[in-house]
C-alpha cells in the first residue's frame, strides 16, 4: 500500500529526507511505521485527518498571527505522519544540546559577572554592549542557584547529508512545547497501536519534571511553595500553550494585574487575601515585566518585580536578561563559548552567520544576496526577514536600506536546504522542509530533555520557512527506544 | 570646603486614592574624594521601607512600595554634603596622544557605554556640527569646553517646552528646553568625537548670584579626560561642573539617573510639585517645612492611549490603569 502513497514522492533535489533513502527505498528506522501503515486505506487515512482537525478545532488548541488583520486565532496545522528520531541520532542531540546549554548560562553568568569572556575577548565586547537585550539591570543580581536558562528550546536543521545544525537558541520565552504534548495526544487517538509497536518514547513528563524544577527554586524553604504562571493574557499568540501548562501542572494562571509586589516581595491577590509567590514562570517579556525598571508604559508585569527578585525573594523563570545569549549576533560565538568555558569541541554545529555590523562582511552578503537568508539580530517568529532567492528585486533593494539604517540588527547566513520528511497531503505522500525544536530543562539537578520536541513542517510547497507565523504545521516526534 | 544643606522635597497628590505604587529614588549624593557626605535624612510618607542597592553605574538605588490606599506621597531627601574643588586638567599632553587613548578606550569598561551613542534622526547632523566646532590641534579637554559653550550659546533655556522623555531630535529642533536636554546634546556631541561622557544628576548650589537649576534637581555632563579622569561641564550655565554640584547620580542618559519615579495604580492625574533649597553651613537651617515654597509645578498627565481608556470606561482605568510619575531635572 505504502507504494500507493508514496508514487511521484519526489524528493527535492540535494536535500536530506528523513523517511526515504531515494525514490524506492526507505530508512531502517522507519520500517516499523511503515509496515503498519501501509495496513491502512487511503479512506481510513483521509478519515484520520478530519478527526485531527476536528480535535485540535474542539480543544482550542490555537495560536495567533499578528498582523494579519482578521481571522488572527488559527489552528496549528497538523500533519498525521509523525516525524521519526533514531536513539542514536537522539542520544547525538541530547548531548549537543546540554553541551550547549552548559556555556550558554555559563556565559550569562559571566556577562552579568566578572566578564572574563569579554576581557580575554572571546566575545567582542561591542556585540554585547550593544545588544539591546544586555539589560545593565541585572548586572550583579544574584540568580538562585545560577540557573539562568530554566527552558529552552534550541531550533535544529538538517543539511543536505543529514547533519544537525543548530539555527537558533530560544533562551528567553520558547514556546511550542504544549504542541508537543497535544501532538503525542492527537497521534494516540488516531494510531492507538502504533506507538507501542514502534518503541516510541514518552514525552508525557514534561509537565512533571517542570513542575519539579519550578519547585526546587523556590526561595522559601516551605514545603508548598506558590508557583504561578504569568502569562500577558488571552491576546497573547501562545496564551493556549500558557493556560496548557498551567492547567498540566496545576499551578496558578494569572496576569500583571494578579500580582502585587510589597516591600520586595511578591504577593498574589485570592479570594481570602494576599497570598506570597515564591517562582514566577513568566510568558510575558522582560522590557514589559516591570514597569518600573523596564517599559513604563507596560501593563502587563508588575511594578517593584526587579526589586524582590534582586533581593531573592522570587524566582524567576527565566531568568531576565537572557535575551543576550539568543541574540543572532551573539549566536555566531556560541561554539566559542563552548570551547572557553567547558574546554570541550562543540557537539552540534553553527550555521555559519555573517555579522553585518562588519564592513567586509556586510559587503561580500550584498554580492551574494540571491543565496542568504537574512534576519533581525532580536526578531522572532520568521517576522522580518529577507529569504534572498525568493525575494524581488525590489524587496531586496529595500530591505537593504533597512539594513543600511542600523546593520548591528542584522545577520546573514548562506540558504540552508532543510531536511524533509513526508506529509499526508491531499491522499498522497509529497515532502516538505522540516526543523526540529526539542525543549530542555535546566534545574538544580540538572539538565533533562524530554525525547522528542516539535518538529515544525513548511506546509507551502518548496517553502524554507517552518514558523507558524508564516503558514507552517507541526507533525508529532518520534524518539525510539532502540 | 563649602558645605551645603540641600532640601529635596518631592510631592505627589493624587486627585482620588491610588495604591500599589511602586517607587525608584536616586538620591543618595555620591561619596568620593571630592565629595563627603555630612548627613542623610530620607522621609517619605507612610514611613515604607526603604532597600537600597549599587546599581550598574555605581549609583545608590532606593525602591520601596505603598500598597495602601493614599492620596499623597511625599519625598522629603535632607542632605548635608561637604564638597572640595577638583583641580582643573593641566592638559599638558600633546592632543595626538590625548586622542589616541581615548580611542583605545572604545572597547573598555565602563568607557563603552559612555561613547556608544544611540542612533537617533538627526546623528549625522550633529556629528558634523560637533567635528566643525573641533580645530585639528584642539585636545579633548579644549573640545570639551567648546561643545558646552555652543550648547550653552545655540540652545534656548526655557522650562515646559520639553518633558521627561524628550528626545535629543526633539531637542535640536526647538533648540531649546532645560539643563536636562542641554546635558543629553552634550554628551551626545562628546560622544560622536570619541570622548567618553556620562550623564551627571545631582544639585546645584549657587553663589547666591542664582543660577539655572535652581529649585528642581540639576543635570549636566562630564567627559572623560585621559590622565585627568571625569571633568564636569555644565552646559546650562556654561561652566565648569565643580565644588558647586553636587552629585546624586551617574549614567548614560537620564532614564539611568531619574532621582524620583513610580508607577502607581488608581487615579487619572497627579500634581508632583518639586521643591529644591539650598542652605549654607552659615546658615541656619530650621526644619520648618513652611520655609519650603514649591517654586516648580508639573501638571503631568497619563499617556495618551491611557487618556483614551478613561474616556470608555472611568471605573476600569481607576482599577487596572498603572500611571508614571517622574520628574525632569531643570
Amino acid at each position: 500500500m505504502i507504494e500507493n502513497f508514496i508514487q511521484n514522492y519526489l524528493n527535492h533535489p540535494k536535500t536530506y529526507d528523513e523517511m526515504f533513502l531515494d525514490s524506492e527505498n526507505y530508512r531502517n528506522h522507519y520500517s516499523n511505521f511503515i509496515k503498519n501503515f501501509s495496513k491502512e486505506s487511503l479512506e481510513n487515512l483521509n478519515k484520520k485527518e478530519e478527526l485531527a482537525k476536528k480535535l485540535f478545532m474542539s480543544q482550542g488548541i490555537t495560536f495567533t498571527v499578528y498582523d494579519s488583520g482578521e481571522g488572527i486565532e488559527k489552528i496549528f496545522p497538523f500533519d498525521i505522519i509523525p516525524r521519526i528520531i533514531t536513539s542514536s541520532e537522539w542520544l547525538f542531540i541530547e548531548k549537543g544540546i546540554k553541551q550547549r546549554l552548559k556555556a550558554l548560562n555559563l556565559f550569562l553568568k559571566d556577562v552579568y559577572s566578572n566578564q572574563f569572556i569579554l576581557k580575554d575577548k572571546i566575545v567582542p565586547i561591542n556585540v554585547i554592549y550593544s545588544c539591546p537585550h544586555f539589560l545593565r539591570e541585572m548586572y550583579n543580581v544574584n540568580v538562585l542557584h545560577d540557573i539562568y536558562i530554566h527552558i529552552a528550546g534550541i531550533d535544529l536543521i538538517r543539511d543536505h547529508d543529514g547533519t544537525f545544525y543548530v539555527l537558533e537558541d530560544n533562551l528567553r520565552t520558547p514556546s511550542g512545547v504544549s504542541y508537543m504534548l497535544e501532538n503525542r495526544e492527537i497521534t494516540k487517538r488516531l494510531f492507538p497501536d502504533l506507538i507501542p509497536q514502534c518503541g516510541v518514547r514518552s514525552v508525557t513528563e514534561y509537565p512533571a519534571i517542570l513542575y519539579k524544577n519550578l519547585m526546587a527554586l523556590s526561595p522559601r524553604a516551605v514545603s508548598n511553595p506558590t508557583i504561578v504562571l504569568l502569562s500577558p493574557g488571552m491576546y497573547n499568540s501562545a496564551y493556549y500553550e500558557h493556560t496548557t501548562l498551567a492547567r498540566l501542572m496545576g499551578v496558578e494562571l494569572v496576569e500583571g494585574r494578579d500580582l502585587v509586589v510589597k516591600n520586595q516581595k511578591v504577593y498574589m491577590k485570592t479570594t481570602i487575601g494576599l497570598q506570597q509567590v515564591d517562582v514566577i514562570y513568566r510568558r510575558v517579556d522582560d522590557d514589559y515585566i516591570d514597569p518600573l525598571v523596564f517599559n513604563p508604559n507596560s501593563v502587563l508585569g508588575v511594578a517593584g518585580l526587579m526589586g524582590a527578585y534582586r533581593k531573592g525573594n522570587v524566582a524567576i523563570v527565566n531568568a531576565v536578561g537572557n535575551g543576550v545569549a539568543d541574540d543572532k549576533a551573539v549566536y555566531t560565538y556560541v561554539p566559542d563559548m563552548i570551547k572557553y568555558y567547558l574546554n570541550e569541541e562543540p557537539i552540534l554545529k553553527n550555521v555559519p552567520t555573517y555579522q553585518l555590523s562588519n564592513p567586509d562582511e556586510l559587503k561580500f552578503v550584498f554580492e551574494n544576496i540571491n543565496t542568504m537568508v537574512i534576519k533581525k539580530t532580536n526578531g522572532s517568529g520568521g517576522y522580518g526577514m529577507l529569504m534572498g532567492h525568493a525575494a524581488s528585486e525590489q524587496e531586496t533593494e529595500e530591505y537593504k536600506l533597512e539594513i543600511l539604517k542600523d546593520p548591528r540588527n542584522f545577520i546573514a547566513q548562506p540558504t540552508i536546504s532543510l531536511s524533509s520528511a513526508p506529509c499526508f497531503i491531499n491522499g498522497k505522500l509529497a515532502p516538505r522542509r522540516i526543523d526540529l525544536r526539542p525543549f530542555a530543562l535546566n534545574g538544580p539537578d540538572g539538565i533533562s530533555i524530554v525525547p522528542g520536541g516539535l518538529t515544525r513542517v513548511a506546509l507551502k510547497e518548496g517553502s524554507l520557512v517552518v514558523n507558524s507565523s508564516q503558514g507552517g504545521g507541526s507533525k508529532d516526534t518520534w524518539v525510539l527506544t532502540s | 570646603m563649602p558645605i551645603f544643606k540641600i532640601k529635596h522635597i518631592t510631592n505627589y497628590k493624587y486627585e482620588t486614592p491610588v495604591r500599589d505604587s511602586a517607587n525608584q529614588v536616586i538620591l543618595f549624593p555620591i561619596k568620593d574624594d571630592y565629595q563627603k557626605v555630612v548627613k542623610h535624612d530620607l522621609n517619605i510618607s507612610g514611613s515604607p521601607e526603604i532597600e537600597i542597592f549599587i546599581d550598574y553605574y555605581g549609583n545608590e538605588v532606593g525602591t520601596f512600595t505603598q500598597n495602601e490606599p493614599h492620596t499623597q506621597l511625599k519625598i522629603f531627601s535632607k542632605v548635608c554634603v561637604e564638597t572640595s574643588p577638583k583641580p582643573l586638567p593641566q592638559d599638558d599632553m600633546f592632543g595626538n596622544e590625548q586622542w589616541n587613548r581615548l580611542d583605545a578606550l572604545k572597547y573598555e569598561v565602563p568607557y563603552i557605554d559612555y561613547l556608544r551613542q544611540e542612533v537617533f534622526e538627526g546623528i549625522a547632523q550633529l556629528k558634523e556640527t560637533a567635528l566643525s566646532i573641533k580645530q585639528d590641534e584642539d585636545t579633548p579637554y579644549q573640545t570639551a569646553i567648546k561643545y558646552s559653550a555652543h550648547v550653552f550659546n545655540n540652545f534656548e533655556y526655557i522650562k515646559g517646552v520639553t518633558a521627561v522623555d524628550t528626545t535629543i531630535d526633539e531637542i535640536l529642533k526647538l533648540e531649546a528646553g532645560v539643563c536636562q536636554d542641554f546635558a543629553h546634546v552634550l554628551t551626545a556631541m562628546l560622544r560622536l568625537t570619541g570622548i567618553p561622557s556620562r550623564y551627571v544628576s545631582g544639585y546645584i548650589c549657587p553663589n547666591r548670584d542664582g543660577m539655572r537649576g535652581e529649585g528642581a534637581t540639576h543635570a549636566w555632563a562630564e567627559a572623560y579626560l585621559p590622565e585627568y579622569g571625569w571633568l564636569g561641564l555644565d552646559p546650562t550655565n556654561n561652566c565648569i561642573a565643580n565644588e558647586n554640584h553636587v552629585r546624586l547620580a551617574v549614567g548614560r542618559n537620564f532614564a539611568d539617573c531619574s532621582p524620583v519615579k513610580g508607577v502607581y495604580k488608581g487615579g487619572f492625574e497627579h500634581i508632583m510639585e518639586v521643591n529644591v533649597s539650598v542652605g549654607y553651613n552659615d546658615e541656619d537651617l530650621n526644619d520648618n517645612e513652611t520655609y519650603f515654597k514649591p517654586t516648580e509645578v508639573n501638571y503631568s498627565k497619563p499617556s495618551a492611549t491611557v487618556t483614551n481608556v478613561r474616556k470608555q470606561n472611568s471605573y476600569q482605568q481607576y482599577m487596572e490603569a498603572i500611571q508614571q510619575q517622574q520628574q525632569q531635572q531643570q
